[in-house]
């Protein structure tokens, strides 16, 4: 906390120090004003750090190239629980940033409660952005009574990576390089045992110990598939509780050599060779490719149970509310997110599937392997529920996985895992909306 | 956290050193000045503005139903939170977590330190290098400690079970299995803060004055009588400052627990204070989570009065 506050205090000295400087340069050197009145520039905040966070950089630089003065300052947070903190104390307190970053899934606690205000899609379209052109699915979510609050940027779906050389020897490949379609869940589990045998490796491995989201992303893909009842509406849950215990009981079988591993050892299994296959979220795509290079395969979630599906979120643009939002401003934020969602293709090289649905069906996209082999995921996006307290960094995907983890682990049953979700998601119905 | 539960500590220790210093000045004591007041201003402001104040905002939130994003501040809902927090199934899971958190920390921080300060004043040479290598993990900033462990506790690849393996027995899962998470973290905390404890009987060790031991050895006391009948009876104002703080700092664990499993496996390891931020920060709810700080500040308040009071017996 103290180094937050004298970092605070530094940067209001270095602000200070760069107001006396612009003040004196104003009368010999336009250009230094200009850098350093931020009145103009469109204040951006971002949760994307790493490779993405480099790769976000390169784009807002493009879009400030192809359009004269546009402006915009970044401002880059770490991705997590405290980002969304911050951005609605940020709205609430009325200094928010003009556009930001944010998971799809939060819009439930956000825009009904007066934190967002809306997209104009007229003006959008002006610059060129076309809801048509918009993932449907991601678009729909993006609504609140019928108003557009978010535009969506990507999606980055939960799916499957594969070392191409081994499944193929396991005789887990089709002549076309993709997965072999598995029918059931028990014919899944013959498929990963004769993947052992084949190859004397670990069969899946799936990263969720002590994570706050993996096993959640993985029962959700997995129930989805199955259709069954999963009702937040009412005052208390609907779920179908015997399909959940089936499913976690699977889940626990598909995860039997990697019960006890957190994200970081899965991908390092994975990386280095001893698993040939892993359930993991496409962001991490590019540490993959590093480690296995051309052998790398991907695909969308299999079909386990009876209807495509596969746990996602995406990554939105929205306008943080202002009370007096200034309409030049506001015309260039819509400008910025149009000519940046439209960038979809630069975007997609970090392993996201582009929302802007041109940049997927463009040839250069076709190209990009293994994110080609997975685009298919977008077609079966299943987000979280829309209630205020689910979504990407939230306590109730942490309460879920750390319900699932014993069952995981092999430390206590499914039933007991399924009792301890359903009672924990009453209790945050229970709750009112904060926002 | 455990900066701010070492900072008290290091407060608490100070504060006792003035005392005696401040007890030996009495006879010069002038009667307290304007310029007194005047030097304490930029504390008692500080003290004011972000200790006091929030306090009260605290309290008084804790009685509404103020939300993080703004929305209801300042409606008065009586004691409804109370109402809800002594309801809440999470409270007390989390609370009987803390406790028990405690429990397994305080009494080897208090033991093992004693041990090491006994086995390093009698009779080791080179003191200085084990004040040195028993205090050095204590200067390390929790998430270098959150970096070194999780990848000692690695299950598949970590030292911990690759030596539990080369004896043949099975790794542990140990912070994945509700079994041995809390432990695991007990493990940790040992390591990180026990030299701080250390210090300090080393410290109440070097001020034992010698006579005693000699008029001990003339009466012919070997050396566990002259441990049981005069060293420990001497380190019990030590025993009872060190219990203490370390019962006030354990209670107030939250950084290498939210680092280490962030309170999983299933719960099994998240402390009140997780679910305080969790309910403020993640979901918002300030008035609740306020209401939850106040019912954990009373029972600290309660502990310490307790404990206080055993320990003030114990010194008559």
């Amino acid at each position: 906390m103290s180094g937050l506050s004298r970092r605070g205090l530094l940067r209001g000295a270095l602000y200070g120090a760069g107001a006396a400087v612009s003040a004196s340069a104003l009368s010999g050197c336009g250009s230094i004003a200009g850098s350093v009145a931020s009145a103009d520039e469109i204040q951006y905040w971002t949760l994307f750090t790493g490779p993405d966070g480099e790769l976000m950089k390169t784009m807002t630089r493009n879009v400030e190239k192809r359009v004269p003065d546009l402006k915009v300052r970044t401002t880059v947070l770490d991705w997590g629980p405290p980002y969304y903190t911050k951005l609605a104390m940020a709205s609430a307190g009325g200094r928010s940033p003009d556009v930001a970053i944010m998971h799809l899934t939060r819009l439930a606690g956000y825009a009904p409660g007066g934190l967002l205000d809306p997209w104009d899609t007229d003006l959008l379209a002006e610059f060129g952005l076309k809801q048509d052109d918009l993932n449907k699915t991601l678009v729909k979510r993006s609504l609140y009574q019928g108003t557009p609050y978010a535009i969506p940027l990507d999606t980055h779906p939960f799916v499957v990576f594969f070392d191409r050389d081994v499944m193929d020897k396991a005789g887990l490949l089709t002549g076309d390089g993709g997965l072999v379609p598995f029918e059931s869940p028990k014919h899944s589990l013959e498929l990963m045992d004769k993947l052992r045998k084949d190859t004397g490796k670990l069969g899946p491995v799936f990263g969720h110990a002590n994570d706050a989201a993996m096993g959640w992303r993985m029962f959700w893909t997995l129930f989805s598939q199955t259709g069954a009842t999963f009702d937040l509406t009412g005052e208390r849950a609907e779920i179908d509780e015997d399909t959940a215990v089936e499913v976690v009981r699977f889940m626990a079988d598909l995860a039997r050599d990697s019960r006890t591993m957190d994200v970081q050892t899965a991908i390092a299994a994975f990386a280095n060779g001893r698993s040939p296959m892993i359930f993991s979220g496409e962001w991490d795509m590019a540490t993959y490719k590093t480690a296995l290079k051309d052998r790398l395969g991907g695909s969308p979630i299999p079909t386990f149970y009876d209807r495509p599906a596969g746990a996602s979120d995406s990554h939105a643009l929205v306008l943080p509310h202002q009370d007096n939002p200034d309409p030049e401003h506001r015309r260039r934020t819509h400008q910025f997110v149009a000519e940046l969602v439209k960038s979809g293709l630069t975007w997609a090289s970090a392993g996201h599937i582009p929302a802007y649905t041109p940049a997927v069906s463009s040839a250069g996209y076709a190209k990009l392997r293994p994110q080609s082999e997975y685009a298919a995921a977008a077609k079966q996006l299943v987000l979280d529920p829309p209630v205020w307290f689910a979504g990407s960094g939230s306590d109730f995907q942490t309460r879920m996985c750390q319900a699932l983890d014993p069952a995981l682990g092999g430390s206590s049953s499914a039933a007991s895992a399924v009792r301890t979700m359903v009672s924990q998601i009453n209790t945050l119905m229970a709750q009112p909306n904060p926002a | 956290m455990a900066s701010v539960s070492t900072s008290a500590r290091q407060a608490a220790a100070g504060s006792r050193r003035a005392g005696s210093r401040w007890a030996a000045a009495t006879g010069r004591r002038r009667s307290p000045g304007g310029a007194g007041w005047l030097f304490a201003t930029p504390f008692l402001v500080f003290f004011t503005l972000f200790l006091l104040v929030p306090i009260g905002i605290g309290l008084w939130m804790s009685f509404t139903d103020a939300s993080l994003t703004g929305h209801g501040d300042g409606v008065f809902v009586g004691l409804d939170n109370y109402t809800e927090a002594f309801g809440d199934s999470q409270v007390w899971q989390t609370l009987g977590n803390t406790v028990w958190f405690t429990v397994l920390t305080t009494v080897p921080l208090v033991i093992v330190a004693l041990v090491m300060a006994l086995l390093v004043y009698t009779g080791m040479p080179g003191q200085w290098l084990w004040r040195l290598a028993f205090f050095a993990s204590h200067l390390l900033p929790v998430a270098v400690v959150y970096q070194i462990w999780s990848m000692l506790f690695q299950p598949d690849r970590g030292m911990l079970n690759s030596v539990l393996q080369t004896f043949g027995m099975d790794g542990i899962a140990w912070l994945t299995d509700e079994k041995y998470a809390m432990w695991s973290i007990g493990l940790v905390t040992l390591w990180w803060t026990v030299g701080f404890n250390f210090l300090l009987y080393l410290a109440a060790l070097q001020a034992i004055p010698d006579h005693l031991y000699e008029a001990a050895a003339l009466d012919g006391a070997g050396a566990w009588r002259r441990l049981w009948s005069v060293t420990l009876p001497q380190l019990r104002r030590t025993t009872a400052l060190i219990a203490v703080l370390q019962v006030m700092a354990s209670l107030k664990v939250f950084d290498q627990i939210y680092l280490l499993t962030k309170g999983g496996p299933n719960g099994a390891t998240r402390p009140i204070l997780e679910y305080i931020y969790d309910t403020g920060f993640t979901n918002y709810r300030l008035g609740y989570a306020s209401a939850v700080s106040y019912v954990f500040f009373g029972i600290i308040i309660i502990l310490s009065l307790a404990q206080l009071k055993i320990f003030s017996r114990r010194e008559d």
